[in-house]
């Protein structure tokens, strides 16, 4: 057989090259793959964040070049009688967020489940509003939000006086959540819908056999199945609430009377309206420190994916 | 088997008059839920067809009384949409390119190629999931502004390359093709760099297709970095173009204004009612890493 042929034509043995020489060959297209990809990585994600974190102590002036400031910008930052308001509207935006927006695609995903009929077309229609472009989103809302609206209109059939849903004070935030809520939730309950049509079918066969009511197989069956990926949705929305601010801007600019001026917010302010970087920079860093630790949560919550 | 079909309601369940209560509302609710979806979606094309008295009359009508098909063609001429339309192609179609090629290649290298100190390598990408996105977005702008990359598509194209999320998506995709394959390549002679081009990246259509979804909907829908990144009109994107030329604007008529929201939403709409699958599925993939 030509089996013992190939066998000692082991290319190592016969031409006699070093070990190593052989390793760099063999590796040489596995780093070159990788040059590119640590480049890019390197200047345009690394280089930021070390930049972030030195030009958070500098004054930046694109024109007489940047100079060193010390903890000026991180004092300036914390006296700023804004970065409290801010941080109080962030704090009502990402609470908002949780008891309006937070539950609604597991209650949708659990009933989607459950129907016999036209559960593709459910789907797509929840769903659609996600495709909506934003600043589509911000015109139309505007226009349903009108005082002379169709929600007024709504309201006005029913006898309710008319509300000024995004001049108003009290009303602001909660609009743009609900808003925020309208458009994203058919993303949530697609991941959730995966999760609840995964739960093995037996399990609530035994459950109905054993005599569990309906709620009481949701409760004692569909939720706890659910109960990581709900974990890892509500770190997932903290992180993405706490730096929210493109709804906020786009629809009120952080007002009225910067009662949707969130912390994001009041970061693009001091970089692009007030053109003082180095404050901008200090703040961002700030947000880093406090929401760093999430990230790492979040990591472990599924390492098992990486 | 029955117990296959069943959810959490079984067909004894319905038999009972309370449970068809419960259901029947739970069908109302999702009825409600759909209705309030659609209703947003199709006054943006109605308004856009309405005469603008229409528009602004209240309570407002669904159906337009006069059908303006004449508002599309304002939509077109108000603002140049051809011009702001190839912009966006444009970064698409760069950004497609370098994701690609980049993390394809670096992800293909991580999952299936022998690297010594793979795991820092991989570490090195992954670490930067965990810094929130806006803390370091001055710094962004800064950056670009440093290398002379404002005003240039090249500032979208080259960091495309760097989304640790997108690597990831790859990755995963690169670790479920058995090794099998490229073993057998290796054997049959192929260099690396041929069994990524010939074999991975065929077998990776479907992981392509999901990614140049979410390229495409980030290109198409991202008004904020561009206005920021481009600063001169012949340069904005078409969500960046809007933002500042239609949304922000108090003169403009309300069905011109809507009839220029929809052109701009529909092809987005087209495309999910085509890629429908390939879309849903990628959400399920997607979201569990943010």
């Amino acid at each position: 057989m030509n089996q013992t042929a190939v066998v000692t034509e082991n290319p190592a043995t016969l031409k006699g090259t070093p070990y190593k020489q052989n390793r760099w060959k063999k590796n040489f297209w596995g780093y070159m793959f990788l040059v590119p990809a640590v480049i890019i990585f390197i200047m345009f994600l690394w280089v930021p964040i070390f930049k972030g974190l030195l030009y958070s102590f500098y004054h930046v002036d694109f024109v007489k070049g940047n100079s060193f400031a010390g903890f000026e910008n991180y004092s300036r930052a914390l006296s700023d009688p804004d970065v409290l308001t801010a941080l109080k509207n962030t704090g009502y935006y990402m609470f908002l967020c949780l008891i309006i927006g937070f539950w609604v695609p597991i209650a949708f995903a659990i009933m989607i489940s459950e129907l016999r009929k036209f559960g593709g077309f459910v789907r797509v229609a929840a769903y659609l509003p996600f495709v909506m472009p934003g600043v589509v989103l911000y015109g139309l809302w505007r226009w349903l939000y009108d005082p002379v609206g169709p929600i007024n209109a709504l309201l006005g059939t029913m006898g309710v006086d008319q509300v000024a849903f995004l001049t108003d004070t009290r009303w602001s935030m909660i609009s743009l959540v609900f808003m925020e809520t309208w458009q994203q939730f058919g993303s949530g309950m697609l991941i959730y819908l995966a999760a609840v049509l995964s739960i093995p079918r037996d399990w609530y066969e035994a459950a109905e056999i054993d005599g569990a009511g309906i709620w009481a197989r949701i409760k004692y069956i569909t939720l706890p199945s659910l109960r990581n990926l709900i974990f890892l949705m509500l770190i997932l929305q903290i992180i993405g609430t706490s730096q929210g601010y493109q709804s906020q801007m786009a629809l009120l600019d952080g007002g009225p009377n910067n009662t949707t001026l969130t912390y994001a917010l009041l970061i693009v302010k001091y970089a692009f309206t007030r053109l003082d970087y180095g404050t901008a920079t200090a703040l961002g860093m700030l947000m880093f420190i406090v929401l760093g630790g999430l990230g790492i949560l979040q990591f472990k919550l599924n390492k098992e994916d990486y | 088997m029955k117990s296959a079909d069943r959810g959490i309601l079984s067909e004894h369940d319905l038999k009972k008059t309370s449970n068809k209560i419960v259901y029947g509302l739970m069908c109302v609710v999702i009825l409600v839920m759909v209705f309030s979806m659609l209703y947003p979606i199709c006054m943006t094309l109605f308004n856009g067809l309405k005469s603008n008295q229409e528009v602004n009359s209240f309570p407002p009508h669904f159906f337009p009384q006069e059908w303006h098909f004449s508002n599309l063609k304002d939509a077109m001429n108000y603002i140049d949409l051809p011009m702001f339309l190839r912009n966006t192609i444009y970064i698409f179609l760069g950004n497609m390119v370098v994701t690609l090629v980049v993390l394809g290649m670096s992800a293909f290298s991580i999952s299936r190629m022998n690297v010594p100190y793979k795991r820092a390598i991989y570490f090195f990408f992954l670490m930067t999931l965990f810094i929130p996105a806006t803390s370091y977005m001055i710094p962004n702008f800064v950056n670009l502004k440093e290398l002379g990359l404002l005003n240039q598509y090249a500032a979208f194209w080259l960091p495309a390359g760097a989304n640790t999320f997108y690597f990831l998506l790859l990755k995963n995709f690169f670790d479920g093709i058995h090794p099998e394959i490229f073993e057998a390549a290796r054997i049959d002679g192929a260099s690396e760099p041929r069994s990524f081009f010939s074999i991975a990246v065929p077998l990776s259509i479907p992981i392509f297709a999901t990614l140049a979804i979410f390229i495409f909907s980030t290109a198409w829908n991202d008004w904020f970095w561009p206005s920021l990144v481009m600063h001169s009109e012949e340069k904005y994107t078409l969500a960046t173009a809007i933002y500042k030329y239609v949304i922000n604007v108090k003169a403009l008529n309300t069905n011109i204004k809507f009839a220029i929201l929809f052109i701009v939403s529909l092809p987005p709409i087209i495309v999910f009612l085509i890629f429908q699958k390939f879309i849903m599925r990628g959400v399920a993939l997607s979201a569990v890493k943010g």
